[in-house]
């Protein structure tokens, strides 16, 4: 599954693996409002993001072409939109928005490929994002998983009992309340198991926080870093 | 309909992404308090784990066409408006972050459209029109009418904001997209119908007291349709911006989020680019100390 991938990359290790990831998620932030106030025409300055993001792919050491085939998930839909603003009479403007979508979201996978999900949101919750978004992400990315997996043990019961036999499909309406009734199954199941979480958490002693096994510290590096490549972005957004 | 990073110009995604930070802040504060207890905390995650796995359940709907769950409907109904709008916030937060479904900074953008506005919309019907003493046929069309308003209402704002930051489209394609927004509001309805009486027969969910109020429920409905299409066609007139700012009596707020960022105009004296470099920081550095300044003043009042 995607995840694993990303998950796997994230834990390698390389120069741009070790910033400190609120360095990362400020160099990502600068890097996207620069693509983002791009006038369409500028054609160079896409070219000149995308060296950047070449040169920090490099850096990460991680595969090149798969993560190229990741960030290209987002085309189908700013295709969708591109097109749509061709056919209104606006080329530019629609080979700017598949550009600007495609290089922001291989940015934003350089980030989550280079920074474990625990140290992003412990750098997102010392930048005061309210805690209890913090926290509800932290249990909703460490389930997500888990209750895929049940759903799709379902769908693969509910196939191999019942769903369709050869010849013959079920009735709509019967296969409507058959996804319904999963539905509503594996709602019970999830509220019965975040009862289950909250107890074994209270067990071991949770006081409302969790904490990283290696603190994150914001190093000289990570400032020159920040600087560095904020820089870059404001120069190529304004010299090219 | 998650909008991906470039789609949306800086004033637009800007002016969002403060709202929402705002909006994120009270509902947090909200859902915090009416917690009671942490015990809620590993619940509204869990729940975000579940609507994520809920939507690769197939609803079939003919054609060999086949839809799936939203959830926003679903979530403001047996959690509440608050607790919901938290976790499809951050469901929001880790499709933009971890699967790249949505941009990062227009995710201001897509948490207004789904987790704000759109958990208001749907909560909206089903509090005005669902309790006890209603009987079940109500109970049922206020569901309905959960589901099919919250997306309907997200839908429209999110291309609303495609076209006000000018991404362009033919006239008559606006006419089918607004077909495929009904249908898929019907269906998002019916679904949350369907999976709402599943998950009762197997667990209460929890019952709103007092009276259905009718009336007053229609009227709020329809005025929420009203201004969701009227958000829609107004953006997409050819000069949609004044119109809407116009409309809203936003104009103050528009021009204000448009000159630090796009106007280029912060008073540094020096080379242009340098003006132009300090005024975006500028910018950023307001959204920021907005952001943080709101969660301070709200933890304290809290913690008072």
């Amino acid at each position: 599954m995607h995840h694993v991938v990303v998950e796997r990359w994230s834990r390698q290790s390389s120069p741009l693996h070790r910033r400190d990831a609120r360095g990362k998620l400020g160099v990502l932030v600068a890097f996207l409002v620069a693509v983002s106030t791009t006038p369409p025409p500028a054609q160079l300055v896409f070219a000149g993001y995308g060296v950047m993001l070449l040169a920090a792919a490099l850096a990460s050491r991680l595969p090149l072409r798969g993560m190229i085939a990741r960030a290209a998930l987002v085309l189908p839909f700013s295709a969708t939109f591109a097109l749509l603003t061709w056919w209104a009479g606006d080329p530019v403007r629609a080979l700017s928005l598949a550009e600007k979508s495609f290089l922001s979201g291989l940015a934003a996978l350089l980030l989550i490929a280079t920074t474990p999900i625990p140290r992003l949101l412990a750098a997102l919750d010392s930048l005061h994002v309210p805690r209890t978004l913090v926290l509800v992400i932290q249990f909703l990315y460490r389930y997500l998983f888990v209750i895929s997996e049940q759903a799709q043990h379902m769908r693969l019961a509910a196939l191999s009992r019942s769903g369709r036999q050869r010849g013959q499909r079920p009735g709509l309406v019967s296969a409507f309340r058959a996804a319904a009734g999963a539905v509503g199954v594996l709602f019970a199941r999830s509220w019965e198991r975040a009862g289950g979480i909250y107890n074994a958490m209270l067990a071991r002693g949770f006081r409302g926080q969790f904490t990283l096994a290696e603190p994150e510290r914001f190093r000289a590096a990570d400032a020159l870093f920040l600087c560095a490549a904020v820089a870059m972005c404001v120069s190529i957004r304004l010299a090219l | 309909m998650h909008i991906p990073d470039g789609f949306l110009s800086p004033p637009v995604w800007a002016t969002l992404d403060v709202a929402s930070a705002g909006g994120v802040a009270v509902v947090a504060r909200r859902a915090h308090r009416e917690s009671g207890n942490q015990n809620q905390i590993p619940l509204l995650g869990v729940m975000g784990a579940f609507v994520f796995a809920a939507q690769m359940i197939n609803f079939p709907v003919g054609l060999g066409t086949s839809g799936h769950l939203v959830g926003g409907a679903l979530l403001a109904i047996v959690l509440g408006p608050s607790a919901a709008a938290v976790v499809m916030t951050a469901i929001l937060c880790v499709q933009a972050f971890v699967f790249q479904d949505g941009g990062i900074v227009v995710l201001g953008a897509n948490v207004f459209n789904m987790a704000l506005a759109g958990v208001a919309a749907g909560y909206l019907p089903y509090r005005m029109w669902s309790s006890p003493e209603g009987g079940a046929r109500w109970r049922t069309v206020s569901i309905f009418s959960a589901g099919a308003l919250s997306v309907l209402v997200s839908a429209c704002l999110a291309l609303a904001e495609l076209l006000i930051s000018g991404v362009k489209m033919p006239r008559h394609m606006l006419a089918v997209s607004l077909g495929l927004f009904a249908v898929s509001a019907i269906l998002e309805g019916v679904i949350t119908v369907a999976a709402i009486h599943a998950i009762e027969r197997l667990q209460p969910v929890r019952a709103l007291p007092g009276a259905p109020a009718r009336v007053a429920g229609a009227i709020g409905v329809l005025a929420v349709l009203a201004a969701a299409f009227g958000i829609l066609l107004a953006s997409a007139a050819p000069d949609g911006i004044e119109h809407l700012a116009a409309q809203l009596g936003l104009a103050h707020t528009a021009a204000w989020a448009h000159a630090p960022l796009a106007g280029y105009d912060a008073g540094v004296p020096g080379p242009a680019w340098l003006r132009k470099a300090a005024a975006g920081f500028t910018g950023m550095l307001v959204i920021y100390v907005i952001s943080l300044a709101a969660g301070r003043l709200l933890s304290r009042q809290r913690n008072a």
